[in-house]
């Protein structure tokens, strides 16, 4: 007498909804991703004066001060320039003069944004010596 | 007359098989690029230059400055005096670190030359100022 084997039932995994899950979850990756890219004005300040540092002293000639004041305005080598007018006559100066140090100094009053705005203009000009004053 | 036969038109589908192949593959690389940001830092609005240069991600230190004068690392206020102690540290740690500034373009620039000077007597030299690009 035979007996009828039952058939095993295929077992497999649903992967029907597999691109749903993986669509739901790129989803959420493209909308919380943000990309952190930093962007700034570099500089490489001087090293703290001590006792024994030796102080070399620059030309007048190889040096251009400027000075932001408290109300925004810059100075020149003491002479009132606009920020527009700043990146021309620097690079005027720079090409002239490929050692010429800028000095820049700002009033502790004046706001930082005119700062950073006469460094992007020094360096857009060029210039490549930019000392910071700190006062 | 001869009965024309209309020709049976092929049926048009796009072929969705490797759907969720792409979709993993845009995952993981959404996955993969994905950084979650560390620090909540301070509310700033950054000033806006146009020679700014990308800062190297990995060994940067963020030292928020917002326009109430209140200096940030690591998410701590911290009071003016110890930004020595702590950059001198972060230094002792990493010896190519960079310092960035995020500072509130409405800042009065004193705070920002105290911090400076604070820098340099850690020797902590290589400093950015993070600003957004001027369109």
């Amino acid at each position: 007498m035979g007996f009828n084997r039952k058939r095993k039932a295929e077992v497999e995994i649903p992967t029907a909804s597999m691109s749903d899950i993986s669509f739901l979850l790129l989803v959420f990756f493209l909308s919380t991703t943000t990309f952190d890219i930093k962007k700034g004005l570099g500089i490489v300040l001087p090293a703290a004066s001590k006792e024994d540092t030796q102080k070399v002293k620059l030309k007048q000639d190889n040096l251009t001060k400027i000075l932001v004041r408290a109300d925004g305005v810059v100075l020149m080598n003491e002479e009132e320039v606009s920020y527009e007018q700043l990146e021309d006559r620097i690079q005027k100066l720079v090409r002239e003069n490929p050692d010429m140090v800028i000095s820049l100094k700002t009033d502790r009053d004046a706001k930082y944004n005119n700062m950073v705005i006469a460094l992007d203009r020094i360096q857009s000009a060029g210039a490549e010596k930019i000392s910071l004053s700190t006062n | 007359m001869a009965k024309l036969i209309r020709g049976k038109r092929p049926k048009a589908s796009i072929p969705t098989a490797s759907m969720s192949d792409i979709s993993f593959l845009l995952l993981l690389f959404f996955m993969v690029s994905t950084v979650f940001v560390k620090e909540k830092g301070l509310n700033v609005i950054l000033p806006k230059a146009n020679a700014i240069e990308k800062i190297p991600r990995n060994h940067s230190v963020t030292i928020y400055v917002d326009s109430r004068e209140n200096i940030s690392i690591d998410d701590l206020i911290i009071p003016l005096e110890n930004v020595e102690y702590m950059m001198a540290n972060k230094l002792a740690l990493d010896y190519n670190s960079l310092f960035c500034f995020r500072t509130d373009k409405s800042t009065r620039y004193g705070v920002m030359s105290d911090v400076l000077k604070q820098l340099q007597q850690a020797n902590a030299l290589r400093v950015y100022f993070e600003a957004r690009l001027k369109r």
